[in-house]
């Protein structure tokens, strides 16, 4: 098959699925009755119909584009880094330890005040590095499958941010840290809620990344693992030092995407900081096929979703007001329907083969 | 039942690997399917047993045309192939795999499951304990069970893919009383596809000879080797003959090793190897060479004792490491454990030449190509290595092989090749000996061990014993050999013959 053929086979199965996903949520909201049609149009407004919301399209796809690059390696070495979630929350929790002791006024700190968000952002990806690399440990030394290890210490490190939050870093009647400092969060423009630091960075790394899998050792190494790591092995390949590496590198990005999280997003530290985005990462991963060409326009794709249900969840027109983890059950109902039209189409090929063998 | 084929064509690309073969195959009889690598036996076979269609032909079962949509379809007519891996789920037990494939109600009956495998196995003379996990099976146990499984599920007609790769003297004598029996008693039609001419020597009846998709002969045993040979290859191949050649220095000591093999522990192993030599391994399957290979490689632990290499004691140091000093392993299973399923040649060729973080994506493709003709293999640079023939996908194992070797460590290294391929990787591997390598390996196949060995190792029992005189001229190497790793529990010199299927020793 040409890759002309192949590139409209997948965008055919992506649109079927997409027609099925909507479809399914119109069902939704009619036996609530609601207007989907209406809804509809409200949500495409919402998300990318202003300057600021297409803005806040970009924001939030950053943490998810992070999550998505470091899977990228991971997944390609045949690892389902599911503790990726675990990460992300480790290196938000690892940014506040610096951003929740910077003063409001830091005029007098000089040079030392644009050191501020590198620290953070570093020691946010030693977190990330630290739990994917216990996971890596836990697999490589104990032989604990990466993902009963990683759902592991997801439970783990919610109950930290969990014990933070309510204990010694809690600030005021709710369980959460007391807002940020400017100086302490990731810079950002004023008249939009931008942030071109953070896109540099998600950008570089994504393409780092990027550019691993297609022309570094490194990253033919994790296929062959991901292939077949025995064989791997056996031609020379280092098998547990590569896991070891796919594995904390992974979880270097994903603890970035926490800092972003916690230093962007939402400003403070706060129970549920992740707000999934590794695990959105995975479904991005999955859906793209481990094609990473793919992963950013799916990423923005995925990042519309949320910001369009909240203008539909803060609506006050109660035809179109509805929760926003519709948004949710659409993005998952998406993935299985990709899924699933991948398989279609597979077993359509091979019959297609098997007839024209007979013919 | 009687089988018919006729003119059964399959064209893959460009490639006719089966131009119209018409073949029959009568109740009671046993037939060899005899061909070198890519002669379309396999293609023939995976036909007949439902695993694909033809593009043209048909296929008659007592008179009446029959077509088959998958595997399941021909056992349904009494078509069974076992293949040379035995398909089988290694995680589960004998008696669970036994019962995989019965068609029985919601709840299986196992006592009842239980005792028909008793009875199968005992009709056959198979000894299968129903609670043993299947991958603590050796091959030949494993194909023991597929064939009652075969049998049990009402095969009629029995294919075997090189059945005698890899298992024991024992076990091939087993098998082969029970495919006569098979064939006389039961009236079963018995298919063998080898390229082992004493096996078929040994077992069959009727041989069909296949060349380039053609059938180029069709003979009534017994036929001299030399002829089948000769219709095999268009004419005749020399045995190679050993030279003489000079020994370096000493490039591994094995001390007192103790290593536990899969149903025994081999004890107190000493061996000294210089540079330039071939040794073989030699014993029944499972008895400790593939071990201590692996764990020349540090791929497997020692109980105790030790190996140096070159004088250094290789205790710690991982596989990768003991690569770059110029250790190389290559084990059987190629698709297993060797080469990487899904990915293209070149790309193979890019993870082990070179060190660089970069990989240079033209000069992969280029040093492939270079390889590709001059190791003769048949593929692309961007041909995926499953779709290579194992011959191919051999030479492909033997290209990757770094320059500057100073140990080859070798498990079977011409398992499933016909004889020209083999005779193409002995010259490959001899020519590394030649410059300084030295050589490991072991083989079920005794005459392999014997033309190119110079001193034997053989596993008996738990122990390793060395044999340095096979040039001795009073006595035969082979039959030697076959005593020592007999030991006693083989009983000795007749069974050894029945092995050999009566082919006369040399």
């Amino acid at each position: 098959m040409g890759r002309l053929a192949r590139w409209r086979g997948a965008a055919l199965t992506f649109s079927a699925a997409l027609i099925a996903a909507l479809t399914l949520i119109a069902v939704i909201m009619l036996s609530l009755d609601k207007a989907p049609l209406a809804a509809a149009q409200r949500f495409i407004e919402g998300a990318i119909g202003t300057p600021s919301a297409r803005a806040d399209v970009v924001m939030a796809a950053l943490p998810m584009l992070l999550c998505a690059a470091g899977l990228l390696l991971t997944f390609t070495a045949g690892l389902w880094n599911i503790g990726v979630e675990g990460q992300v929350t480790m290196g938000a929790i690892f940014a506040t330890i610096i951003a929740r002791t910077i003063p409001r006024d830091v005029s007098d700190w000089g040079i030392f005040a644009a050191l501020i968000v590198p620290t953070e952002l570093l020691l946010a990806m030693l977190g990330g590095a630290l739990w994917a690399g216990a996971a890596a440990l836990l697999k490589i030394r104990g032989g604990i499958n990466e993902i009963f290890g990683g759902v592991a210490l997801n439970f783990f490190s919610v109950n930290i941010l969990l014990s933070l939050v309510n204990g010694p870093w809690r600030v005021g009647t709710f369980p959460q840290t007391a807002p940020f400092a400017p100086a302490a969060l990731l810079p950002r423009q004023p008249e939009l809620r931008l942030s071109p630091l953070g896109i540099g960075i998600a950008l570089a790394a994504f393409g780092a990344v990027f550019m691993a899998l297609r022309s570094t050792r490194f990253g033919l190494q994790l296929r062959a693992i991901g292939r077949n790591a025995r064989s791997a092995g056996i031609l020379g390949v280092r098998v547990e030092r590569n896991i070891f590496w796919a594995m904390v590198i992974c979880g270097a990005l994903a603890g970035l995407a926490g800092a972003f999280q916690a230093l962007f997003t939402r400003g403070r530290l706060l129970p549920n900081i992740s707000g999934g985005v590794g695990f959105m990462g995975v479904l991005i991963v999955l859906l793209t096929g481990v094609r990473a060409a793919w992963v950013l326009p799916v990423t923005l794709f995925f990042a519309v979703v949320p910001i369009g249900s909240l203008k539909l969840a803060t609506s006050l027109d109660s035809a179109v007001q509805i929760d926003a983890t519709l948004g949710n059950v659409f993005q998952g109902a998406l993935v299985l329907a990709v899924l699933i039209g991948s398989g279609v189409r597979a077993r359509l090929a091979a019959r297609r083969e098997r007839r024209s063998e007979h013919g | 039942m009687h089988v018919e084929l006729r003119h059964i064509t399959k064209t893959f690309g460009s490639v006719r690997a089966n131009d119209a073969l018409s073949l029959e195959f009568a109740e009671g009889r046993i037939y060899a399917l005899l061909g070198e690598n890519g002669a379309g036996k396999s293609t023939l076979m995976k036909i007949l047993s439902g695993y694909q269609p033809p593009d043209s032909g048909t296929i008659l079962i007592d008179g009446q045309v029959v077509t088959f949509q998958t595997p399941a379809d021909a056992l349904r007519c009494g078509i069974g192939m076992l293949h040379q891996d035995p398909l089988d789920v290694p995680n589960l037990t004998v008696l669970d795999n036994f019962m995989l494939g019965r068609r029985e109600g919601l709840l299986p009956k196992r006592n009842a499951a239980r005792e028909a495998l008793a009875q199968q196995a005992g009709r056959l003379g198979f000894q299968l304990d129903p609670f043993r996990y299947v991958d603590s099976l050796t091959i030949g146990e494993r194909q023991q069970l597929e064939i009652v499984r075969l049998l049990s599920l009402g095969a009629r007609l029995l294919i075997l893919d090189e059945p005698t790769t890899g298992i024991s003297a024992e076990q091939k004598h087993a098998l082969f009383s029970a495919l006569k029996r098979l064939a006389a008693q039961e009236g079963m039609t018995i298919i063998l596809v080898s390229h082992k001419l004493e096996d078929v020597a040994a077992l069959c009846d009727e041989v069909y000879v296949l060349r380039g998709g053609k059938l180029v002969g069709h003979c009534q045993m017994p036929t001299p080797i030399e002829a089948l040979v000769t219709l095999m290859f268009g004419q005749s191949l020399p045995r190679p003959t050993r030279s003489a050649h000079a020994l370096g220095e000493e490039i591994l000591r094995a001390e007192a090793v103790s290593l536990t093999a899969r149903r025994l522990t081999v004890r107190d192993l000493s061996l000294s190897v210089r540079s330039g030599e071939v040794i073989g391994l030699a014993g029944l399957d499972g008895s400790g060479q593939s071990d201590f290979l692996r764990a020349c490689a540090g791929l497997q632990a020692l109980n105790s004792g030790r190996i140096l290499l070159a004088g250094m004691p290789i205790h710690g140091k991982r596989y990768p490491e003991l690569l770059r000093l110029g250790v190389a392993y290559a084990p059987s299973g190629r698709l297993e454990e060797g080469l990487v399923d899904g990915l293209t040649l070149t790309e193979h060729f890019a993870l082990t030449a070179g060190n660089g973080v970069w990989i240079n994506w033209r000069g992969a493709a280029t040093l492939a190509a270079e390889q590709i003709a001059r190791y003769n293999i048949r593929g692309a640079p961007h041909s995926p290595v499953q779709t290579l023939s194992g011959g191919n996908q051999q030479r492909a194992l033997i290209a990757l092989l770094p320059k500057n070797l100073r140990l080859l460590l070798l498990e079977d290294p011409t398992r499933g090749l016909d004889v020209e391929s083999t005779a193409w990787v002995w010259q490959q591997l001899l020519a590394r000996r030649d410059q300084g390598a030295a050589i490991l390996f072991t083989s079920p196949d005794l005459d392999e061990i014997v033309t190119y060995s110079d001193r034997v190792l053989v596993f008996c029992e738990g122990k390793a014993t060395l044999v340095t005189d096979l040039d001795d001229p009073s006595r035969n190497p082979v039959e030697r050999l076959g005593e020592l790793i007999g030991g006693k529990g083989f009983g000795g010199k007749d069974s050894w013959v029945a092995w050999r299927g009566g082919a006369a020793p040399r």
